[in-house]
């Protein structure tokens, strides 16, 4: 029985704390490596130092404008995103028949179309229309890349709305936009948060079309952390990995919080 | 003058018909039924009534103002879902204070009509529970407050009662009717459940194929249905094929018997075939006496159904019917055993053999 027993339940086991470690173990290699007390990429060795931290908080060096440059961008993107998301996921919903169905999968086509390939076109495109190297351009650009996150997230919480409750709220008395606004909108709130979150994400490390339209005036936190990979790896790149590693963990802990506290309430 | 006027009104679907010449009055404080099977129209009917179907053809009027391509939400109309299609984010009370908070009434005044509607349905101290919380009979209930709540001039419901279960259906039954009386709110029901359209409505309209067979109170369509349709649609009903007697117009023959019958239509011809129908439960056991008509039947089967008999009967001339008999009644009724039967003449219908329509 013992043997059996070490291969029906030991090995998946052993196996899944193995993918666990590949998954993480590359991550939390940067904690230590942000530590460090040299200038270029290693771990710590005669104790850990700061100052590759502090290094981030100096505006001059660029990581900070860069930052904010990036948050700018994500959450003009996440808002423009999030409200055309929506507009199109309620009207396709409310609408019905075939033409959302295509017209969904055009919005979608950013997905399926390779960055490189939308990102030689836009070239051309923001050439001409001088859009090339600005904020309006690149958050035009991740607009497009990020819609079909929100049309689906929205999309997906609609699928559970019942049609009638439209039906419902104007038979009371309710005309359209009153309909959005106190029936619609309330109950796909959970939808509407996480598409804007995709779309805050999917524009905070947007890289590949980033770097074809932008140049010396518009410098995204991606294409920072690109160009000092190219002259030197600079220990600054594993600071801000940690930092971004502890902003992602404080997120997921805040969102499993407000779950646990609203599933609290239901009960 | 009727409240709600329907003339001439169809609906067409691409090329698929749903309604075709619906022509329907309403009095004020009616209860009317729209009855039909599934796919008969009557809810397409609904839809238009409600202003969530646009006809392709006549006019809706209410109050003599033709109201045809009104936006639902100035018809003030109330309406009842099949499944109640309550707003889930809110609660019972804000579900209910919904249509009038749309029409900006005063904080006090709509607290108190909300309380005013929760006693009326019997739902005071849930108050504040959401949708989810409730079990399907309190939705119900707090789906027809919603309804209720603004005064609307007519109430319509789709088929309310199919998601509940048969005993809490009763009760749901008699709290329809208590709310039609006590509101005097028109309502306008549709079901395809014969027996809660005869146990609620003032008049039934019968559907079938998007038309509307046959209008009238409950009573008149069980005891004196004009279509084959609406014979065997209400109520059970025993089926039987008999002709005009050949020398005698005012005799009908049917399954060995003859009896006197009023020609079913104009132009009637010796011979001509017709349809006899007779109800379950005016077929009786015994020898005839005075008028009533007798035959022999054989007992095929005797199935025992609570308070009835279930007797099915095959008449010498090979004819099988169904009958329903008390059971003290029902002892004779041996399956295998020869006995006599007898009916009521006025219980009886013939009807003229329809043209089959596909």
């Amino acid at each position: 029985m013992k043997p059996r027993r070490i291969i029906e339940v030991g090995l998946p086991r052993l196996l899944a704390w193995c993918l666990l470690g590949f998954l993480f173990v590359p991550i939390l290699v940067v904690i230590p490596v942000a530590l460090t007390d040299r200038d270029y990429l290693s771990l710590p060795r005669d104790g850990i130092s700061m100052q590759h931290f502090a290094a981030l908080a100096d505006w001059s060096k660029g990581w900070l404008p860069s930052m904010l440059t990036s948050a700018g961008i994500a959450l003009a993107c996440a808002a423009i995103a999030t409200a055309l998301g929506v507009a199109f996921a309620v009207g396709a919903w409310a609408a019905g028949g075939w033409w959302p169905s295509l017209m969904r999968i055009l919005l979608l086509s950013p997905m399926i179309v390779p960055p490189i390939i939308y990102a030689v076109g836009m070239v051309k495109l923001w050439a001409r229309l001088s859009l090339l190297d600005s904020y309006t351009g690149v958050v035009l650009v991740h607009v497009v890349l990020a819609l079909p996150l929100t049309v689906l997230a929205i999309g997906a919480s609609l699928s559970n709305l019942d049609q009638r409750l439209v039906q419902a709220a104007r038979s009371l008395g309710a005309r359209p936009m009153t309909v959005f606004g106190k029936v619609i909108l309330p109950n796909i709130v959970p939808g509407v948060a996480a598409g804007a979150l995709l779309a805050f994400v999917a524009s905070w490390d947007e890289i590949t079309v980033t770097l074809f339209i932008t140049g010396r005036a518009v410098v995204t936190l991606p294409r920072r952390i690109w160009t000092s990979i190219q002259d030197a790896v600079d220990p600054a790149l594993a600071a801000i990995a940690t930092v971004l590693l502890v902003i992602t963990v404080l997120a997921l802990i805040a969102r499993a919080l407000i779950e646990h506290r609203q599933q609290q309430r239901k009960f | 003058m009727a409240l709600l006027v329907i003339d001439d009104l169809a609906k067409t679907y691409d090329k698929v018909t749903a309604l075709t010449g619906i022509n329907l009055s309403v009095e004020a404080g009616e209860f009317v039924t729209l009855l039909g099977p599934s796919g008969s129209g009557k809810t397409t009917l609904l839809m238009s009534l409600a202003g969530f179907t646009t006809p392709s053809n006549g006019t809706i009027s209410l109050d003599g103002k033709d109201i045809t391509h009104v936006d639902p939400e100035d018809r003030n109309f109330g309406f009842v879902f099949q499944g109640y299609a309550l707003f889930p984010h809110l609660t019972v009370a804000n579900n209910i204070a919904f249509s009038l908070r749309v029409r900006k009434w005063e904080k006090a005044r709509i607290a108190a009509r909300v309380t005013e509607m929760l006693s009326l349905v019997g739902l005071d101290n849930l108050a504040e529970r959401k949708p989810r919380e409730l079990s399907g009979g309190q939705q119900q209930r707090v789906a027809i407050a919603r309804a209720l709540a603004f005064g609307p001039r007519i109430l319509l419901l789709d088929e309310p009662l199919s998601a509940l279960d048969r005993m809490l259906r009763e009760t749901m039954q008699k709290e329809l009717k208590r709310l039609h009386r006590e509101t005097g709110v028109t309502f306008v029901y549709v079901t395809h459940d014969q027996e809660e359209a005869i146990a609620m409505s003032d008049r039934i309209a019968v559907f079938n194929h998007g038309r509307i067979v046959e209008i009238g109170p409950p009573r008149d369509l069980y005891k004196k249905p004009s279509t084959r349709f609406v014979a065997g649609f209400l109520g059970e009903n025993n089926f039987l094929s008999g002709h005009r007697a050949d020398d005698d117009q005012t005799k009908v023959e049917a399954f060995g018997t003859r009896f006197g019958f009023p020609l079913a239509k104009d132009g009637e011809r010796p011979g001509d075939s017709l349809t006899v129908w007779v109800r379950p439960e005016d077929i009786r056991i015994g020898q005839a006496t005075g008028d009533e008509i007798g035959f022999r039947a054989t007992v095929v089967e005797n199935s025992f159904v609570g308070a009835l008999e279930r007797i099915l009967l095959k008449a010498t001339t090979g004819e099988q019917m169904v009958a329903t008999l008390r059971s003290e009644a029902a002892v004779a009724a041996v399956p295998g055993q020869i006995i006599d039967c007898r009916i009521d003449p006025s219980a009886i219908g013939v009807l003229p053999n329809e043209v089959q329509r596909s």
